[in-house]
């Protein structure tokens, strides 16, 4: 194994990558924490900025100080009466999960389809699956809304989670990662007379879980941002998302930008507890899959 | 039923309107349901309380009637309306953007009034109203829409900032000359921003442009509305005085949502928009600052012509008796008591003049909200909002302000902007 | 041996020979995603290159007139046409350290430090996503603010002049790069952390013993061994770099000042998809689809011959 064969050939295509992490990675320890604190202040603030915002009272809102001059807890009260946020972080959290669970499974049935076999067309719909990447939402926005019309789901909860059955991102993702699985494992396996289902979820898919943990992740945390779809869907308060109410604080006459902030904050925290659960997941396995 | 009044208002429909199918009945006698799409039930707040309680009232008192409120989003081109309506979903009534007016008729099958109700019973509802304001939802001699949730430009100035720069607030500024003045001197001697307007900004479509193009005796769209004409002198002139205020330093351009926060929170001098945002500016200023408003500002001695921003209720129901349990809503939210709520609950103008010194509808209401006078006033010189034809005429717009941007802040000759966006504009015209 | 690869299969997977390559199991773990995929996404591609030669407004009761390229040539003639691309490729150079570069230093810098402090980095850095993009952008435009905004409070607390962040044309381009970016860091760097923690660590074992320096382990182990991830980042941020800063333009700027801000895909939805005309809508689409379809195909190639495997 040497190190010089690798480098060679990269080494001439990405100056520039090699230039700026040497900045980056700092080998001076107390210059890259500093870079890595600026960083968390420059990542964090905005989101500090919200949460104290939603603590103010109503008549200071507009204040600049760094901390509130009083905590109040008006802004959670309105926004609490004026629109049914609770039903909402309901629906948006089933409608996530179920996304979330129904993506990964279809996902990776279909890598495995693609790390596993080669087949005719293969490539193709390789390919196919990947430039649906590519298509905007708002572009079939609107056939998809006509559809669901004629299902007769229309304002369902059902009908948020239809068009996510299946998604790109987590398509390639896992079978880029199905890939790089060993051979040899998997030889092994079939010699022993396993069939290709008992291959996937027994020898497979636990190997697979830190990308499995991010990937929910990401898919999580994209359901329940999502924006446009519930947009056009909901037509009661009741049945629609957390986003959908979060905007209804936002008008042409104005935000209501205490209420608003409460909301979003109400919003962010159950995605910030499922990162911090997913994430000991992603930790733990990484430290797993590193010993082979 | 009243069988005398149905036979003359049927007779009264044959004589007057080309002749219909079907007359819709005189009254609902049997239950039904109609959907009402509205854009205020979107928003949390006054606007959506107000008309949660306003359908409420109404179906107390109409039992047969169920309304169901429906809402959606007005800024993204009417996609929700559309789609329902491309899905075969009941849409039945709506409060439309004036400037969709002729694309909902073209498109979404807009009822006429004069088609659906007797002339009679029409002439009744329609004693009261402001003649300008009924001409609003005209199109070809017809009425296809009621304004509903309307409001007029208006000059907001922060009578503290005046008198900090030397200014007499009692005597805010009434022609374009005076608004430079005292922009200039705001900034002078504040430091703060002395003017700015909602006429450019995403959200603002056309409404405030065709307002100040039109009190210079200009206009966007020629009378048989098959020309675009703001690249006439009268519109070049009115753009090229928003430019030489812009580029002598009176007018600041500011976000448009920036504007309003900016305004509450009494940082800018002069702020000319929609008086629907009255409520937001009010609550930011109590006890913070004195604020004032001020009719919009006149081309030298050329009275001024605005036109109205909101929306209007209009009829798009084939279903007879839905016709006539939406028109009964469209009464009921038009009637005296509904003028009430919109305008001392949700901040618009009401249309109906006579409301406005009784005190058992809004008599004291406006002796207390004085703000509301400069917006009364204009009333009376309102002119209808401009809806562009065919349909592209969302793109029109877009076209005919980017236009007008480029010429007054990105420093590009009025005329050749102003040609050239209304050439591109006027390929896409039907 | 661990290894992530972006090529198209040509990783050869086992398999058994069976007469011709025809069998049936790929296909049934495909059959729900390509259902899926095929109703919500690619039906409605397909019908959108059919409408986008028609003039319709979507209702059933009217009629979809022929306009031939009419609908085309509409688009391409757009004043702010050329801008709008210029500017999709400023996006994606602007947005590329910050949806790679700085995310893959932080994953390398992060994945040697003591458990507490990296778990803490990383989530602080995460947590820029957990915000809804609507909300971001709003309490950006806050913070923003010339008038009353912090940022600015701390420019001319310093003794300069306050910036206009979003009404300057020279500034307000860079501004959504870096409000975009600010919330794209989370997710590149939770992708190339994954990928660096799949390196083997016997690989760095020896490289160590062989007597390179932590620099020189970098760019000669890590990297290549994560060009794979790194090259797929790149190649998102270039497809989809100008849909991921939409909302920011749309609750910000709404493509200005002067067009400033606006680029292909929100020129595109602000002529076409916004405006209900299913003609203009559906050319838009089609061009968008076309056109980026034809830069993946190149990138695919060129990501090919640059990516790299530890066999």
């Amino acid at each position: 194994m040497t190190t010089e064969a690798i480098s060679r050939p990269l080494a001439a295509a990405r100056p520039r990558l090699r230039r700026k992490t040497a900045e980056g990675v700092g080998i001076n320890s107390a210059a890259g924490h500093l870079v890595m604190v600026l960083l968390s202040l420059f990542c964090l603030f905005p989101v500090y900025w919200m949460v104290v915002t939603s603590l103010r009272p109503a008549n200071a809102i507009f204040e600049t100080s760094l901390w509130p001059s009083s905590i109040s807890l008006d802004n959670y009260a309105y926004a609490l009466n004026a629109i049914p946020i609770v039903r909402m972080l309901i629906n948006t959290f089933i409608v996530s999960i179920v996304v979330t669970v129904i993506q990964l499974f279809t996902g990776l049935l279909a890598a495995y389809a693609f790390a596993r076999w080669r087949f005719r067309f293969d490539k193709l719909v390789y390919t196919a699956v990947a430039l649906t990447w590519l298509v905007p939402f708002q572009v079939v926005m609107i056939p998809n809304y006509l559809l669901v019309a004629q299902m007769g789901l229309l304002d369902s909860v059902v009908a948020l989670i239809l068009p996510h059955f299946a998604s790109a991102l987590a398509i390639l993702l896992l079978a880029q990662s199905m890939r790089g699985f060993p051979k040899e494992v998997l030889e092994a396996a079939r010699m022993d007379g396993a069939r290709s289902w008992r291959i996937l979820w027994e020898v497979m898919t636990p190997n697979l879980r830190g990308t499995i943990a991010s990937l929910a992740i990401l898919i999580f945390i994209s359901t329940w941002n999502e924006y446009f779809w519930p947009l056009l869907l909901s037509r009661t308060a009741e049945n629609s998302v957390v986003q959908i109410g979060i905007q209804m604080f936002m008008t042409s006459e104005g935000n209501a930008w205490g209420p608003l902030m409460a909301a979003s904050t109400m919003a962010s925290l159950p995605i910030l507890i499922i990162y911090i659960v997913l994430q000991r997941q992603v930790v733990q396995s990484f430290m797993k899959s590193g010993i082979r | 039923m009243n069988r005398k009044t149905f036979l003359a208002g049927a007779l009264a429909l044959l004589a007057t309107g080309p002749a219909l199918a079907q007359a819709i009945p005189a009254s609902v006698d049997q239950p039904v349901t109609i959907t009402f799409y509205n854009y205020n039930l979107g928003s949390a707040g006054v606007g959506k309380d107000a008309t949660e309680k306003l359908i409420a009232e109404f179906m107390a008192a109409n039992p047969n009637i169920t309304v169901q409120g429906v809402p959606y989003s007005a800024g993204d081109g009417n996609a929700r309306l559309q789609a329902d309506l491309a899905a075969n979903q009941p849409v039945d009534l709506v409060q439309l953007g004036f400037n969709s007016l002729d694309y909902a008729r073209t498109n979404y099958a807009a009822k006429a009034l004069e088609d659906l109700i007797p002339a009679d019973e029409l002439a009744a509802h329609f004693d009261g109203m402001s003649p300008n304001g009924l001409k609003l939802g005209v199109l070809d001699g017809k009425t296809f829409g009621l304004a509903y949730t309307f409001s007029t430009p208006i000059l907001f100035f922060n009578a503290d900032l005046f008198k900090a720069a030397g200014l007499n607030p009692d005597a805010p500024p009434q022609t374009w000359a005076e608004v430079k003045a005292a922009a200039l001197a705001i900034k002078d001697k504040t430091g703060k921003p002395g003017f700015t307007a909602g006429i450019f900004g995403p959200s603002a479509a056309d409404w405030l442009f065709q307002g100040v193009v039109r009190s210079n005796n200009g206009s966007v769209l020629s009378a048989d509305r098959k020309t675009l004409t703001f690249a006439e002198p009268a519109a070049v002139e009115a753009v090229a005085m928003i430019k030489d205020l812009y580029e002598g330093g009176a007018y600041e351009n500011i976000d448009i949502n920036a504007a309003m926060e900016n305004m509450a929170a009494g940082n800018l001098g002069m702020y000319l928009q929609t008086s629907a945002v009255q409520g937001v500016l009010v609550k930011g200023a109590t006890g913070k600052f004195d604020l004032r408003a001020a009719p919009m500002p006149r081309f030298g001695d050329k009275p001024t012509r605005p036109n109205n921003s909101g929306s209007a209720l209009v009829i798009l129901s084939s279903d007879p008796v839905k016709q006539r349990a939406a028109w009964e809503l469209m009464k009921f939210l038009t009637s005296k008591h509904g003028y009430t709520i919109i305008t001392s609950e949700i901040g618009y103008l009401p249309l109906r003049t006579d409301i406005v010194n009784d005190p058992e509808y809004l008599g004291n209401w406006i002796k207390d909200h004085p703000l509301v006078q400069p917006n009364l006033e204009q009333l009376s010189r309102l002119e209808p909002w401009d809806s562009m034809p065919g349909p592209n005429y969302s793109q029109i717009v877009k076209l005919m302000m980017d236009g007008a941007e480029m010429a007054v802040f990105g420093g590009a000759d009025v005329q050749a902007a102003l040609s050239d966006a209304q050439a591109n504009a006027q390929a896409l015209m039907p | 041996m661990a290894q992530l690869s972006v090529s198209r299969l040509d990783a050869a997977p086992v398999r058994r020979r069976r007469s011709g390559n025809w069998r049936i199991s790929p296909w049934l773990y495909l059959a729900p995603a390509i259902v899926t995929l095929v109703v919500w996404i690619y039906w409605p591609l397909v019908d959108a290159l059919r409408l986008s030669f028609y003039q319709w407004n979507m209702l059933p009761s009217s009629p979809q007139t022929y306009v031939g390229l009419d609908n085309y040539v509409r688009i391409f003639s757009l004043p702010k046409f050329w801008q709008a691309l210029r500017n999709t490729a400023v996006y994606v150079l602007g947005l590329l350290p910050l949806a790679v570069l700085i995310p893959l230093a932080i994953a390398i810098y992060t994945h040697d430090l003591p458990a507490r402090s990296r778990n803490i980095y990383r989530a602080i850095i995460f947590v820029p996503m957990i915000i809804a993009p609507v909300v971001a952008a709003a309490v950006w435009r806050w913070l923003l603010d010339p008038g009353y905004g912090m940022v600015n409070a701390g420019i001319t607390w310093l003794g300069f002049d306050p910036v206009k962040f979003l009404t300057d044309p020279k500034v307000a381009i860079w501004t959504v790069i870096v409000i975009t970016g600010w919330k794209l860091i989370g997710f590149s760097t939770l992708i190339l952390s994954a990928a660096n923690a799949n390196i083997n660590p016997s690989l760095i074992e020896a490289a160590r013993m062989d007597g390179a320096s932590k620099w020189e382990i970098i760019r000669d182990v890590r990297l290549p061994l994560l060009s794979s991830s790194i090259l797929f980042l790149v190649m998102m941020t270039i497809l989809l770099g100008a849909q991921w800063s939409f909302t920011y333009i749309n609750v910000l700027t709404g493509g200005g000042p002067l067009g400033a801000t606006t680029n292909i895909y929100y020129l595109l939805w602000d002529f076409g998809f916004s405006s209900m005309s299913v003609g203009w809508g559906s050319a838009s689409a089609v061009i968008l689809f076309i056109g980026f379809g034809a830069v993946a195909f190149v990138l695919f190639h060129f990501i090919d011959r640059f990516s790299f495997h530890d066999n």
